[in-house]
Formats: structure tokens, sequence, C-alpha cells
């Protein structure tokens, strides 16, 4: 994959990110933490599993940890371990339901959120924000799905 | 036939990539081996902030020209910064007069400690409000346009308390720690115990943990706190907050969580007194 391709793969992950930092401010008041980035990252391995692999993940997790996260390293590990699991099972995800892959892919984003908060803030880890997170997350995945593959289509096969 | 679909899938690069985004983690976590670098990011994610406002509030600016509104508008900004400014500092004033009367020895070492040019206000350049209502760290950057040299440790005062301390300064900003951060330790004290209080990682609560049993202080609730001046940070006897909750831990143990006095998010000018004070 050319350069520009990557960086247009990154800059959607960062706006991901920076999604889930402007509306996670207002959701965690209703135990709610979305995750837009990780679920877009989580596409686009998915969806080009051939061009996205073990360094184009350290890279996003790096930059996504500089600009995001409270510790370097945290971002790149999810990302590798992720990245990691969908080249392995990314044909049998092929034949999966939209709901298997949203309950996939929401229970990826939220053992993110729960080792996110084990490892960095302890004291506000809550179930009830993985319980609600998961949900949500859930539903967001097929708006996503269909948003990201339409943006796809439209940048890389024109 | 076939048991798993064929890929390609390297565990070598992908073990290499774990190992290395495992240490980067370590090393960060128990050393923040990264913080500078953090640090430098963030202060260049707020220069292309504060640019990008300036250059709207110039467009709004020049708007408002045209309705011959400008320097109204000026005028007002600059009165109600003005008025932001004297708040804060009369703050400590009015501390430095209690304590010149309540302890005359002292009279030299607190005028020494109270000059104007010790006490620098500062205008907030951002909080992670992300952060600050979700996790653990919390922190705000204040904006250092004159690059004055502000070291490590140095209270950090808004409205009528303290809300943290210097941490370290990148470009020309200042990181400050707020007193809710969990790494923050304050010395804290009441009418029945000192303690050294943590920041429980949730907006405007600290916390700290002692020996007693629940039922001894079950009235103490809503008692004042103050600084014990232990540490040589803060002042002694400034009004933190209150206690606000006590929790069982063990039967001999409970928890006093103490609710904070000022709330960063309503403050926009913090003063700094840039010189170490000592136990006073």
């Amino acid at each position: 994959m050319k350069f520009k391709n990557h960086l247009i793969v990154l800059l959607t992950i960062i706006f991901g990110f920076w999604l889930d930092h402007y509306f996670n401010q207002f959701t965690i008041r209703y135990f709610l933490e979305l995750n837009f980035g990780f679920l877009i990252f989580s596409y686009w391995v998915f969806a080009m599993p051939e061009k996205i692999h073990s360094l184009a993940a350290v890279l996003y997790g790096l930059a996504v940890d500089l600009f995001f996260s409270n510790a370097i390293g945290f971002n790149m590990l999810f990302f590798v371990a992720t990245s990691y699991i969908i080249h392995l099972y990314v044909f049998r995800f092929r034949i999966f339901s939209y709901f298997q892959l949203s309950v996939f892919f929401s229970g990826s984003s939220t053992f993110y959120i729960a080792c996110k908060y084990l490892l960095l803030s302890p004291n506000n880890y809550s179930y009830l924000v993985l319980i609600l997170s998961f949900v949500v997350n859930a539903i967001l995945w097929v708006g996503l799905y269909q948003i990201m593959r339409a943006f796809r289509r439209r940048i890389f096969y024109n | 036939m076939a048991r798993s679909t064929p890929t390609y899938t390297p565990i070598r690069n992908y073990a290499i990539a774990l190992i290395l985004s495992v240490i980067f983690l370590y090393a960060d976590i128990s050393n923040q081996t990264f913080a500078p670098l953090r640090g430098i990011v963030s202060a260049s994610t707020l220069y292309v902030q504060i640019i990008s406002r300036s250059i709207t509030e110039n467009i709004r600016f020049t708007f408002a020209s045209f309705k011959q509104n400008k320097y109204l508008l000026q005028e007002n900004k600059k009165l109600r910064d003005q008025i932001l400014q004297i708040g804060s500092k009369d703050f400590v004033e009015k501390k430095d007069n209690e304590n010149k009367v309540q302890i005359t020895d002292f009279q030299d070492t607190l005028s020494n400690i109270f000059k104007p040019n010790d006490i620098n206000v500062y205008k907030i350049a951002s909080i992670d409000l992300r952060n600050y209502f979700c996790c653990s760290s919390h922190k705000i950057f204040l904006h250092n346009p004159n690059k004055i040299n502000i070291e490590e440790n140095f209270s950090v005062f808004a409205g009528t308390s303290y809300v943290g301390q210097t941490k370290k300064t990148y470009m020309n900003f200042i990181e400050v720690i707020l007193l809710s951060d969990r790494e923050h330790v304050l010395p804290i004290k009441s009418d029945f115990f000192y303690c050294d209080a943590r920041g429980k990682g949730k907006p405007m609560l600290i916390s700290c943990k002692l020996n007693y049993q629940n039922d001894d202080l079950k009235n103490k609730i809503g008692d004042i706190v103050f600084t014990s001046g232990f540490g040589g940070i803060f002042l002694k006897d400034i009004e933190i907050g209150t206690i606000s909750e006590i929790v069982s831990i063990t039967s001999n143990e409970i928890e006093v969580v103490i609710t904070l006095k000022t709330n960063p998010l309503e403050e926009n000018f913090y003063g700094i007194i840039s010189k170490d004070i000592n136990e006073i």
C-alpha cells in the first residue's frame, strides 16, 4: 500500500479517536464510553488484511498514543494484538453475519476499555461502563461499518 | 478437508511488535519514560489550537468592527480578565494579612514569601476533560507567554483555594497536576486527624485512610479540612474542602473522602507562588 493510503487510514483512525476524545467527556457521565477510534482501526484491518500488517499496526498505535493516550505503548499493544487476531480469522469473519461481527468487534473494544481502566485508571473501573459501552458500540459498529465501507470504496477504488 | 482457512500471518513480526509495545508500556507506566515526549506533543497541539482560536477570534472581531462594537468588546474582555486576575491575587494577599497578624514572629518571612513579584497569574490553556471526568490523570496546562521560569512543585491556586502544583514546563505552557489526580498527595488536617490525602482520580475528590471506626466519625461529615503545611509546598491553614463521605474499609480502618473547595472547571486564572516556601 502506498504511503498516501496509509496516511488516509491513519487520519481516519485519528479522527475516530478525536471523536472519542470529544464525545466521551459528555457520555462518561452516563457511564458510556464510545470507542470509534478502535472500531475504525479494526475495520481497516478487517477490510484490508493484506495491506495492514504488524508494522502498520505498531506505527498507527504509536501515533495514537502520542496524541491521545496517557501511556505510550498502550494502543500499540492493542492494535498489534487486534491486528493479529483479525488476520488469523479474517476469512471466517467474512462469513459472519452483521450481528456476529458486531458482537465480536464490540467485545474487542470493550476488552480494550476494560484494560485501559485496569492499567491506567483502576479507581474508575466500572462494570456498568463496560456493559453499556458494549451495547452501544455494537450498535455503532453497524453504522460505522457501512460508512467506512462506502468511504473505502470511494477512496481506494476511484 | 481443511479445518481452518488459509491465511498468511507471520507470527515473528507480531511477536516482535508485541514485545516492543509491552516494553514501551511498562517503561512509561512505571518510570514515566515518555512523559517529556507526550508533554511536547500536548504543548504543540495546544499551540495549534491557540493559533486556530486566535484566527477565529480575529475573524469574529473583524465582523464585530463592522458593527462598530470592536472597541467595546475588547474593553469588556480586558476588564473581565482584570477582575478575574485581581480576584485570584486577592486570595493570597488576604491570607498574607491573616498570617501576619497570627504569626508575628514570621512577619519577615511571610512578607518575603508574598512579594508581588513572586505571585504570577496565568490563564488556562487547556484541561483534558475526558480524563478529568473518567480517569486517574487530572492535569491542566497554563499559558505562559512570557516564558517565566517555573520550577517543579510550586503550589497553584485558583479562586479561594489551592488546586494543584506545577509539574513541568513545555514550550510556553506549564503543566499542572491537580489535587484530584491519582498521583497527587496533599498533607491535610482537620480537628481530629492529620493525613496525606491522595487524589481519587474523580473530579474534585481526594481521600485518605485513617485508623478509626466509622461509628466514631458519623457526625464529622461536612467538617472543613485545611492544608497542614507539611511537605513545604502548600501553606498551612488554607481551607481545601469539606468531608463529604466516610467509608469503612475494615472494622478499624476508614476512608475519608473530601470534596475540594475550588472547581478547576470554573476558573480561568491560576496563580503560582513562584518561590519555594518552607513550613510556616
